[in-house]
């Protein structure tokens, strides 16, 4: 076993895990935080995102073990409460999911995205999506929604940001 | 087996070079950035010890020495992206912007994406045409190889199973040399390469090319450069030659036919993106 510590949405989270243990797993089984999901299970659908040190990365391609000593947040962390995260709201305002499988996926990959460049056109949204797959096809209003979560974004205070 | 994702072996995280270069040499399977290995073994247990390089932070930097520019291991296809290098670099960092996606960029590094040698890595003709070396480490000591004589055929490499690849050494080019790089895939994103060239491209003050180097991936079991068409080539207005010459040159290549394309659309392909290679070199003075 190896011992991982890892702050998981600002806790700090410890805990003994086989060492070929996954990322996702760790956060999936060990920690119960199930909003992040797996779909192929080899770095390519994107739905299984969360943020490393701010950044977007495939939690299906990085060990748990990788993840010791660093900062991970995941989808649990966005709304606060009741109140949604501006990018939940405008993904629920744009109908910007279907059967909602790689939302979670969606909205870190947005969230990451939009740290960076606050004011995205659409083929700047389309670019940076290129590592989330949708199975519904439901694009044009995924990226309707982050164009709208960007515009609402810009003008709320820094606390409410991912 | 899904759960319990690709390993069942110890797990091993040095801190620093010389603790990595002793688990190396004690055998094992590097981890770079893991973008490669876990898709490969998901399903597939590994069954040697797993050493995760990641902590060796000597290995992340991007520097601009006095002889060449020295890209460590671990610098991920983001770092190569984003720092600020010479217009030859122009390709590379086109191309470190076609790897996977934001999210493999973020974990992907430029000694993994060699390491593990695929044909259509897209890092690898860039780096062919930047007449990259790779610089070997291990207990023993240090050897370059030039990046030709390192890959040595279809996800295969002269890597020593004692040794890591622990920089990537590019030498200055030209002065004021262009460069570029174009990916034909299937779609525009997260796609593995049908074919994909790059070009880096000198030329004098009246457009004649003085310097060009190209290289081809996806197309033979290891991406190659074409150095007769590079030597037809030279002396050659960049803006103004008959591009039928680039077919005449492609025959060292030997393109599969596979689910993305045919062979002979593969030739096809290549000829056409050579072609635009070296007209964004010119357009892009």
């Amino acid at each position: 076993m190896t011992n991982v510590s890892v702050t998981v949405n600002g806790q700090s989270r410890e805990a003994d895990v086989e060492p070929r243990t996954l990322l996702v797993y760790f956060l999936r089984e060990t920690l119960g935080l199930t909003g992040t999901n797996v779909g192929c299970d080899t770095s390519t659908c994107g739905s299984c995102t969360v943020l490393v040190d701010g950044e977007s990365v495939k939690s299906c391609t990085m060990l748990a073990a990788q993840a010791d000593g660093r900062d991970v947040t995941t989808i649990e962390a966005m709304a606060h409460g009741d109140t949604m995260h501006p990018i939940q709201d405008a993904f629920h305002r744009n109908h910007g999911l279907q059967c909602g499988y790689c939302t979670p996926g969606m909205v870190m990959a947005a969230a990451s995205y939009l740290q960076e460049n606050p004011t995205p056109t659409e083929e700047d949204v389309r670019e940076a999506l290129e590592g989330n797959l949708c199975r519904c096809t439901g694009y044009q209003n995924i990226v309707k929604s982050i164009l709208d979560a960007a515009g609402s974004m810009s003008g709320a205070p820094e606390t409410t940001r991912a | 087996m899904l759960r319990e994702g690709a390993m069942s072996v110890d797990y091993l995280a040095p801190a620093d070079m010389a603790a990595a270069l002793e688990m190396r040499g004690a055998g094992g399977t590097v981890l770079a950035g893991g973008t490669d290995l876990f898709p490969q073994h998901v399903g597939r247990p590994m069954t040697q010890p797993v050493i995760d390089i990641g902590g060796v932070q000597e290995l992340r930097d991007i520097v601009d020495t006095p002889d060449a520019y020295r890209f460590g291991a671990l610098a991920r296809w983001a770092d190569v992206a984003d720092t600020d290098l010479p217009s030859c670099f122009d390709g590379l960092r086109a191309a470190a912007r076609e790897v996977g996606s934001v999210q493999v960029q973020n974990s992907g590094t430029i000694g993994g994406n060699l390491c593990n040698a695929s044909p259509a890595a897209d890092g690898i003709p860039p780096l062919l045409s930047l007449d990259a070396s790779v610089e070997l480490t291990s207990t023993v000591g240090t050897r370059v190889l030039r990046l030709d004589e390192f890959l040595t055929g279809y996800r295969a490499t002269a890597l020593r199973p004692d040794e890591l690849l622990t920089a990537v050494l590019v030498p200055r080019g030209p002065d004021g040399a262009r460069s570029s790089f174009r990916k034909l895939g299937l779609r525009g994103y997260l796609v593995i390469s049908v074919v994909m060239v790059a070009a880096v491209v000198a030329a004098s003050s009246d457009g004649r090319i003085t310097d060009v180097r190209l290289a081809v991936g996806a197309c033979s079991p290891v991406a190659q450069r074409l150095p007769s068409l590079e030597a037809e080539l030279v002396d050659r207005r960049i803006d103004d030659f008959d591009a039928a010459v680039i077919a005449r040159h492609l025959g060292a290549l030997t393109p599969i036919d596979d689910v993305r394309a045919t062979a002979a659309y593969r030739f096809e392909a290549a000829s056409v993106l050579v072609h635009r290679a070296l007209q964004a070199c010119g357009s892009e003075r």
